[in-house]
């Protein structure tokens, strides 16, 4: 690791090494993931999954199986529809049909694992036993397998109130489109694919609903990237009430009136005013196509309202998500609907070949790249038409509607276009359903870094020059209280220091010995390329980001804190924050422990308890938990420690200016003999304020939110990328992969390091190792690991990685680190290709047999 | 993803395991594992008994004969051949495989003889078995036969072995002076089955091949030998154009099929490419000489 | 495998056998399915809940345990074969509060993030460096191929094991204190 920090903390912890607090569990493999807290006497659950990609449901028999010994239920997709509501749209976008589906399917079978009945059984062998008993009769339909079947109007039509296979048309412009687009000297235009990919965190999806026996309380322990937002749709899905008589349990019971209340609040009330500015356009484009929207939403809010007792939602250790985990699996309402039935414990275990099937895909997209450019090379439009595969099922609540607002947002990306035009369309196919993935926008960068390096081909200028021509750089902020916006409406400032990670990357490359390492390479057989790309992600972006994405989302981000002292001294630190591999543990106890002046092991950081962490729907992802996750720690543990030094002053009787903290140590400075511990100062508080404390293991009690506001920023890098092709064989060797990246003040250098590394390997795999391969029927060729290829110690190479720390003048000046390695990468590694092959390519994908045949050495099949 | 219900049987004899697999029409001999046990739990087989043969004694070991072969039993694994010097030493081509065959914690409890048994065209012994013509003992209660490589290996995953019958041990001939060898393979990723690969062995008599025998894995539904390939370079001297010319030949024969993984015509141009190497390998030290 | 049950066995379909096995030092016996594989067991019968699942077909190695020394999949195991064995699983590496010099290495190293690979990866150095104690950087970049690890790319888990290395030599001939095990709060000499 080159660490080239040009700043650090003062503080002390922040900024260092610090070795990671879970550690002491995980490593000994005392962990709590889903599947280790199973209950003896629980159910498991296993799933018939379809094997056709469309088919309709013709009979379903399951006598056979209810009768086998140990199975305790079967039911099949038509019984869970009386017993469930099914899954609403989520995100509104003019232009947007999203098909409302339940748990398991009914009446028609959409993709190869489409699940069309669960069985719960004694143990999961007996499950899967029960399983093969089934008897389903499918009457087989037309797959539709790729984007341009989904396009082809002779082909089969997936949802009945859909446009066909289109769920989604919309077309917006930045500038004067047609005017920069006539008067530029040359308009280039390109066509770029990137296939499925799929997440595959090592740990499957789970979940545990633990029915207490006696009270009938539901606690629901599962692997998700947040635990609020699986409680509300549990609530809000597994309840099938009618909407009077919910609405007179809400009016006559008082409990179930408060419940909701409390939760609704949370979300509706302080935002009232954020939703009136939202897009309701797009709900009237919803109910238009589907008017059975009208009366599901209302039993579902119905369905939360009469809900006696909310389940609670407990996530422990999570083997990493990516974002496969952000997502309400419909397995998740199947169980829990059924569990909540039987009134008995109920686990489901995904194995991995279900997770292959429909654990989470990403990034099937076609993007027409046309732009307009100068002579000198100065770029003036751009157009482009973005075609997404979701796949089967929209995922809930973040799939491709959202993705293709926020591709749209960061299209024109670090570069000063004068007009953009994007056009986004969202097919249904016969295929898993497609979720957030690391940087779930990724194609974005990859399309547009593509394009520029076929752009400066075109006009015989160096794939550097192009971007240093065209990059933001310092000279255009000079005036803070005046600051450039992108062309789709975020504003730029002196976070966006892309530029600089690209000169930094320049230098560090040494463009001069591409020449020598060419020949060197030619010797020995050998293709020689270097590939550039560069981007800025919003991490957490600027105010104004999320209203860019859809007008109104902005307010509802905002991320809460709380911190507490108890009587006993202990501090915890309460996040809504999902970790699942992102130390936040030891990040989180970094930050509070230097605002408090305390040890790492002082603080415990509190997570995953729906019952004890602060209201958020988010939970973990989009680069956050740094940046808002952070920074409202910091934030609240700044108040707390005022508050702290306010308390003990009135204890010494001292002038609160005088107080210092020292190693947990509150004392008047000069004199630490005489200091208080944190246990002293609650104990006096808590007499101070008498009654007014009630709960005495948060005798100071700090809330607040935090969503970057003022200061939030932009986190950038520029990756580049060496490749050494093997002429004969068309492997790929990358003898050397460089990070340059800015994410501000580095909270933990090695913690930041590990996301940058995890990122770019998930990108190598990517482009030349994953694929989720369906084929032309509809057919699905990866359901194992020896067909989804995830690339091993001996594929990724050492990954040299630079930060730069550039600060704003703002209070907090983190920004995320998560999804960059993930984003940058892709491109980094084609354009290597490209510029080793001497050839244009357009597809992300490339296997040795694809390069040969790119390369002209081998004839396609 | 569980297993299906089978019944058990752990044989502390050979007779014993014999007469188990014979018993039922629908038993499978259970070695290491490495092979049968992810197929019952992906539900693609579910046998009636499972023979465990782990426990039978004298499977386990590596004997090396007075005229320099050697025998592996059927309950050494690949680890141990791995780590053997009697075969580093007298059947270098099985010993040049070891590596390529998944990773250490696979050969750790997958057994050499058990692959071969398995019959699997893309791995890699039973290629070694065809060029090195390897001879297969196998013993059912009606007695013990030979089979000679070339006549075992029947179909994919289908071998000349009767569902009765156990294969007790593979003897390969003696590595004789003028040998040369390698095995040669390019995968995805390390560790993977290969997209293509090759053992090869020649023989050297006088600065001339006189014998040539190209084994091919993972090019067919079984392991496949290219006799034009081979008798192009009988008669010639070690040297680039020959390896050349065998390399087209290979080429130009094969008929390998597409997965996810590979194109039919890639893998037809990687087999030549490989044969290429792995010629330049097994004779590397005829060249310098 | 050396001190295993010679005993023969005979089961029906769909009955249980009865196993007894060594696992961490500690006798166990437990009765169960034959058609059980040996993780199962392990994580459900046993409790011992380290040993993860990633795949159940042997590709990802997360289920690795130590037998008789040795590297294996659990997951690709029945119990019953195990019967007699000698297992190692990660529950069985650290003395107490000390943890073993491979997973201090790995702690030193910040090895792993989501850490649900890291049973494997851990066991697998540990067979390693008993086999070979001053395995190469190449080496153990293959050996620990075997295993898949989603987060981390891999770089901080080689530099750990090579960490692991230093640190068994210096315990073979110790020529200071041995590491304890300082869970939380160090800072590392960057
Ligand atoms: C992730 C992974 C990667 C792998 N990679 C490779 C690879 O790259 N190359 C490769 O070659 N192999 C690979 N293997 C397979 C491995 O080598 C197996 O060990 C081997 O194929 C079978 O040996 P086994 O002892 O495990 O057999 P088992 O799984 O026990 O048995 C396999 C089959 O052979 C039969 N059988 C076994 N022994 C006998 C016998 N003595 N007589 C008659 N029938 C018998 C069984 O009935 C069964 O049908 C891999 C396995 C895994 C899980
Ligand atoms: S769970 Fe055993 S190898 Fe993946
Ligand atoms: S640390 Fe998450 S899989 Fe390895």
């Amino acid at each position: 690791m080159t660490d080239q920090r040009t700043q650090t903390s003062g503080l002390g912890f922040v900024g260092q090494s610090v070795k990671r607090v879970e550690d002491a569990r995980l490593l000994r493999g005392q962990g709590t993931f889903v599947a280790d807290v199973i209950p003896s006497n629980c159910l498991h659950a296993a799933f018939l999954r379809s094997p056709f990609p469309h088919a309709r449901i013709a009979s379903i028999n399951a006598a056979v199986a209810r009768k086998l010994d140990g199975v305790v239920a079967v039911v099949t997709g038509a019984e869970l529809e009386q017993m469930t509501n099914p899954f609403l749209p989520f995100t509104q976008q003019a232009g947007l049909y999203t098909p409302l589906y339940y748990g398991l399917s009914a009446e028609r079978v959409r993709m190869v694992g489409d699940p069309v009945a669960i069985v719960v059984a004694a143990s999961r062998h007996i499950a899967e036993d029960a399983l093969e008993l089934i008897e389903v009769d499918y009457e087989e339909l037309g797959p539709v397998a790729s984007i341009s079947q989904a396009l082809n109007p002779s082909s089969a039509q997936l949802w009945d109130k859909a446009n066909h296979n289109l769920l989604y048309d919309h077309t917006d412009q930045f500038g004067d489109v047609d005017a920069v687009f006539a008067s530029a000297d040359h308009v280039f235009t390109e066509t770029f694919s990137c296939p499925r990919q799929s997440n595959q965190p090592m740990e499957t999806r789970g979940t545990l609903v633990e029915v207490d026996p006696v009270t009938g309380d539901v606690t629901v322990r599962s692997a998700t990237q947040s635990s609020h937002a699986l409680r509300w749709m549990l609530a809000a899905y597994t309840e099938r009430t009618s909407g009077l008589r919910s609405l007179k349990q809400f009016l006559t019971n008082s409990d179930r009136r408060s419940g909701f209340l409390a939760g609704a609040k949370a979300v509706f009330a302080e935002k009232g005013e954020a939703l009136q500015e939202s897009d309701n356009a797009g709900m009237i484009d919803q109910i238009k196509s589907d008017k059975s929207t009208v009366p599901n939403l209302m039993r579902t809010l119905a369905g939360v309202a009469g809900k006696e007792r909310y389940v609670k939602v407990v996530a422990d250790d999570i083997g990493g998500g990516f974002g496969a985990k952000g997502s309400v699996a419909r397995e998740d309402v199947a169980v829990a609907a059924v569990a909540m039935a039987l009134g008995r414990s109920v686990t489901w275990i995904e194995d991995r070949v279900e997770n292959l099937m429909d654990g989470g895909q990403a990034r099937e997209e076609d993007l027409t790249m046309t732009v307009a450019v100068d002579a000198d090379g100065t770029l003036r439009g751009l157009k482009v038409d973005l075609i997404i595969d979701q796949g089967a099922y929209p995922a809930t609540p973040v799939g491709a509607a959202l993705t293709a607002r926020i591709m749209q947002v960061m299209q024109p990306g670090s570069y000063r276009f004068e007009a953009f035009e994007q056009r986004s369309r969202i097919v249904a196919t016969t295929k898993g359903k497609y979720v957030a993935y690391r940087g779930p926008w990724a194609n974005e960068t990859w399309a547009r870094e593509r394009m520029l390096n076929v752009v400066a081909r075109n006009l015989g200028m160096s794939q550097t020059e192009i971007r240093r021509k065209n990059m933001y750089g310092d000279e255009d902020w000079p005036d803070p209280a005046n600051l450039p916006t992108m062309l789709t409406g975020p504003t730029l400032d002196v976070t966006m220091s892309v530029r600089k990670t690209l000169d930094r990357a320049i230098e560090l490359a040494d463009l001069g010995t591409f020449d020598a390492a060419k020949a060197d390479a030619e010797s020995r057989g050998k293709w020689f390329g270097v590939g550039f790309a560069s981007y800025h992600e919003a991490a957490p972006g600027p105010p104004n980001y999320f209203d860019s994405i859809n007008p109104g989302t902005g307010a509802l981000v905002d991320q809460p804190g709380r911190v507490t002292v108890g009587v006993d001294g202990k501090i915890r630190v309460f996040t809504s924050q999902m970790p699942h591999g992102q130390s936040h543990e030891t990040t989180y106890a970094q930050i509070a422990a230097d605002q408090l002046r305390v040890g790492i092991e002082d603080i415990e950081l509190v997570f995953g308890d729906t019952s004890r962490t602060p209201f958020e729907l988010l939970g973990t992802g989009g680069s956050r938990g740094g940046p808002v996750g952070g920074g409202v720690v910091r934030k609240v543990s700044r108040r707390l420690r005022q508050e702290l030094i306010d308390s003990a002053a009135d204890l010494l009787e001292a002038n609160p200016d005088d107080i210092t903290i020292e190693a947990g140590n509150v004392h008047v400075a000069g004199v630490p003999a005489k200091g208080v511990s944190f246990a002293d100062i609650a104990a006096h508080h808590m007499k101070a304020k008498g009654t007014a404390i009630v709960d005495r293991d948060a005798v100071f009690d700090v809330d607040d939110n935090y969503n970057g506001a003022g200061d939030g920023g932009w986190s950038v890098a520029t990756h580049v990328c060496w490749v050494e092709i093997d002429k004969d064989t068309g492997f790929v060797e990358i003898p050397r992969y460089l990070v340059v990246e800015d994410c501000g003040p580095v909270i933990n250098p090695a913690i930041v390091d590990g996301q940058v590394r995890g990122g770019v390997a998930q990108g190598i795999g990517a482009v030349l190792y994953e694929k989720v391969a369906y084929d032309e029927r509809g057919t699905h060729q990866s359901t194992t690991y020896l067909d989804y290829l995830v690339p091993t110690s001996m594929e990724i190479p050492t990954i040299e990685i630079e930060h730069l720390e550039t600060l704003s003048d703002g209070e907090n000046d983190f920004r995320g680190v998560g999804e960059g390695g993930m984003i940058g990468a892709p491109a980094a590694i084609t354009n290597a290709i490209e510029d080793a092959l001497d050839v244009t390519i357009t597809e992300q994908h490339l296997p040795p047999s694809r390069i040969l045949e790119l390369a002209g050495v081998v004839e396609p099949d | 993803m569980k297993n299906p219900k089978f019944g058990y049987a752990r044989p502390t004899t050979l007779d014993e395991a014999l007469d188990l697999l014979a018993s039922s029409e629908d038993a499978k001999l259970l070695a290491g594992g490495q092979s049968l046990l992810p197929v019952l739990a992906l539900r693609l087989g579910s046998p009636d008994l499972v023979v465990d043969i782990g426990r039978v004694p004298g499977l386990d070991e590596i004997t090396l004969a007075a005229d320099g072969s050697v025998a592996i039993g059927a309950l050494v694994r690949h680890a141990e051949v791995e780590d053997s010097h009697t075969v580093a030493g007298y059947a270098p081509l099985v010993a040049a495989a070891m590596p390529w065959i998944g990773h250490r914690a696979i050969r750790n409890q997958g057994t050499t003889v058990g692959s071969i048994a398995h019959g699997d065209p893309a791995a890699e012994m039973p290629a070694v078995c065809l060029s090195t013509s390897a001879v297969m003992t196998a013993v059912s209660a009606r007695g013990e036969r030979s089979i000679p490589a070339a006549d075992f290996f029947d179909g994919f995953l289908t071998t000349a072995l009767e569902p009765d019958e156990i294969l007790t041990k593979v003897t390969f001939p003696p590595w004789r002076t003028g040998d040369r060898g390698a095995v040669v393979e390019q995968a995805r990723r390390h560790g993977d089955y290969a997209l293509v690969g090759l053992s090869a062995r020649v023989h050297v008599t006088d600065g001339v091949i006189d014998e040539a025998v190209l084994a091919f894995l993972s090019v067919a539904s079984t392991p496949v030998r290219v006799a034009a390939a081979e008798e192009s370079l009988i008669g010639s001297a070690p040297s680039t154009d020959a390896y050349a010319l065998a390399a087209e030949v290979v080429s130009n024969n094969l008929t390998p099929g597409a997965d996810v993984h590979a194109t039919a015509n890639y893998r037809k141009h990687l087999a030549g490419v490989l044969t290429k190497r792995a010629l330049e390998q097994a004779l590397m030290s005829e060249v310098a000489a | 495998m050396s001190p295993q049950n010679e005993q023969g066995v005979r089961v029906v379909i769909g009955g249980t056998i009865d196993i007894e096995c060594t696992i961490n030092g500690e006798p166990v016996a437990v009765e169960t399915e034959v058609r059980r594989s040996l993780s199962d067991v392990i994580r459900h019968e046993v409790g011992l809940t380290g040993t993860h699942l990633g795949c159940e077909h042997g590709v990802c190695g997360a289920c690795t345990v130590l037998i008789d020394g040795k590297a294996v999949r659990s997951c690709l195991m029945l119990a019953a074969q195990a019967d007699g064995a000698d297992i190692t699983t990660i529950e069985g590496l650290a003395d107490g509060d000390e943890y073993h010099p491979v997973q201090q290495a790995m702690h030193d190293a910040m090895a792993f993030q989501c850490a649900f690979c890291s049973p494997g990866f851990i066991l697998t150095t540990v067979a390693l460096l008993d086999r070979k104690p001053d395995a190469t950087g190449d080496e153990i970049k293959q050996e620990l191929s075997g295993n898949l690890c989603r987060c981390t790319g891999y770089q901080s888990i080689l530099d750990g094991a090579a960490k692991a290395v230093e640190l068994m030599s210096e315990t073979a001939n110790p020529p200071g204190q041995p590491t304890a095990d300082q869970a939380s709060g160090e800072r590392s000499d960057v």
